[in-house]
């Protein structure tokens, strides 16, 4: 038997689509277990999560902090991307791109630790050359309730990952766009504005969302660097799962579910923006 | 590890830190079980990234948008939902506390990447070359093993890296999944932050740099039996 083109396709794609039933089913489960008492339908475990004040105070939190750490990773990627291009595809460029990306979270979470800490080294360096009189003065930038030691970690361990999106992207560019405005008149702005961005910017919306999903629901930094109060939204997912309390854990199927829906949301304003620049821009190629 | 410290007071440099990880005997085994959970994460995903790859850059078909949202999914869905979804049907077939288990949920995480990369991979090859090995008149398993394999050597390259440090670096879904009975790298490293010295850690913290550079290379080694990968052979 002769296979059509299109069928041919799907035939390749059996083992990847065999394995999208794992999150799938995992995240369905989750909806279900948030929405079942003992075999009925409910939707207590959601009247109580909108009643319970941390969790709404965990993910204010959370949502600061983790636009924060998006923005800065993907403006400083892009940066980074923008100038270095050329140095990047070097063997020496790669590895340095390359490098951070060596390290798990956690890893690049105790390195900031040991960093940025009261005790740390910058605190000490600063003490020994007589900047500061104390240990002490050096403001309290990890644990605490600002989020700013989760916000290094995040836009040192990132700004890489936005970097390798990019590269693929400035590497292809052609550069006859850029000639095209310049012979035209156009200034600098208008060479990154019509020349640049339209390209950039579909990937950078993709880079976004995938960031802004992993930050916002990540346990392992902000059990690392996180202050007690308020929590991030995944430690406190945590702890509902894993308390001793068996009513607890919906609770925490509740509140991933919610963090699920808010990142649907966002992905679907970044998406419908992007795609009506991009039908802009195929109309342009036509 | 036996290197004594004798003498060594005046040395700048101290292995003490290394000794202490390795006389650690739970590190040793924790190794083994990162690797091997690693590099048979690292083997599904090269079967199922190589194949989807391949069906996304030459063939176009109906649904295809939509499929290309649904690889995109495992990424934007919070992993820790997943996870605990999985995990209460996971012990309903047994597959919690068991490497198997943690291996299928460290799919989750990685196989969207493999299926990108692989995928540019295939676009950057270009159909022509498949066809003109065709016209020649080899067979589709001759044809992947010397043009097509040899061709997505660099793309293989980054998946296989990325793939296993991603692999690595799960504390939480590991913790979940594997319920503390699969004591991978991670499993050891993250409680360990709260209590142990700062030396230790940095060894340690090296160490996790060090064991995808070792992957990498003993991969490497694996790699050099595709056709036209012989080094000295491209230089005659």
């Amino acid at each position: 038997m002769k296979l059509s083109e299109a069928n041919k396709a799907w035939v390749l794609l059996v083992p990847a689509l065999l394995f999208l039933a794992l999150p799938l089913y995992g995240f369905l489960s989750a909806v279900r277990t948030s929405l079942q008492d003992q075999g009925a339908f409910t939707t207590k475990y959601y009247t109580t999560l909108f009643t319970e004040q941390s969790f709404y105070e965990s993910l204010g939190y959370s949502i600061r902090i983790t636009l924060i750490a998006t923005a800065l990773s993907l403006l400083l990627g892009v940066l980074i991307t923008r100038s270095f291009t050329p140095f990047i595809q070097r063997t020496a460029g790669k590895l340095s791109i390359w490098l951070p990306m060596l390290f798990p979270h956690f890893v690049w979470g105790y390195i900031v630790l040991l960093l940025f800490e009261q005790s740390g080294l910058i605190s000490n360096l600063l003490n020994e050359i007589g900047f500061i009189p104390s240990t002490d003065a050096f403001p309290i930038v990890t644990n605490d309730q600002n989020g700013i030691g989760m916000i290094l970690t995040y836009v040192g361990k990132e700004t890489p990952f936005v970097v390798l999106m990019l590269l693929p992207i400035y590497t292809k560019h052609d550069k006859g766009y850029r000639d095209l405005v310049e012979t035209l008149g156009g200034g600098k702005w208008a060479a990154f504005k019509d020349a640049e961005w339209p390209w950039v910017f579909p990937a950078l919306v993709e880079t976004g969302i995938i960031l802004f999903a992993f930050i916002l629901s990540a346990y392992e930094v902000p059990f690392l660097l996180g202050a007690t109060f308020p929590e991030m939204i995944s430690v406190l997912t945590y702890d509902w799962f894993y308390s001793g309390d068996w009513n607890d854990r919906p609770l925490a199927f509740a509140a991933m579910v919610m963090t699920s829906v808010i990142i649907g949301i966002v992905s679907f304003i970044a998406f419908s923006v992007m795609n009506r620049k991009r039908m802009l821009l195929t109309k342009g190629q036509d | 590890m036996n290197i004594s410290s004798n003498g060594s007071s005046e040395m700048m440099i101290s292995l003490k830190g290394w000794e202490a990880l390795f006389s650690e005997a739970k590190l040793i085994q924790a190794t083994f079980v990162s690797l091997g959970i690693g590099a048979l994460v690292v083997v599904l995903n090269l079967i199922i990234g190589l194949l989807a790859g391949k069906a996304l850059a030459f063939y176009s078909f109906k649904g295809k948008a939509v499929v290309d949202a649904l690889f995109l999914l495992p990424l934007i869905v919070p992993l820790l939902a997943i996870t605990m979804g999985l995990h209460v049907a996971m012990i309903r077939i047994g597959l919690t506390d068991t490497w198997l288990g943690v291996v299928l949920i460290h799919l989750v995480p990685t196989i969207p990447y493999s299926i990108k990369m692989l995928r540019s991979g295939y676009a950057s090859m270009g159909t022509g070359i498949l066809q003109q090995a065709q016209v020649l008149g080899t067979t589709r398993w001759h044809r992947f093993w010397s043009v097509e394999l040899p061709l997505l050597m660099p793309s293989i390259r980054s998946t296989v890296f990325l793939i296993f440090v991603i692999s690595l670096s799960q504390y939480v879904i590991t913790a979940i999944i594997g319920g503390g009975n699969v004591v991978t790298l991670a499993m050891i490293y993250f409680p360990f932050l709260d209590s142990a010295e700062s030396t230790v850690l940095a060894a340690f913290s090296a160490w996790f740099a060090l064991l995808p550079v070792l992957f990498y290379l003993s991969m490497e080694l694996l790699l050099s039996l595709l056709p036209y990968q012989n080094p000295w052979r491209t230089r005659l």
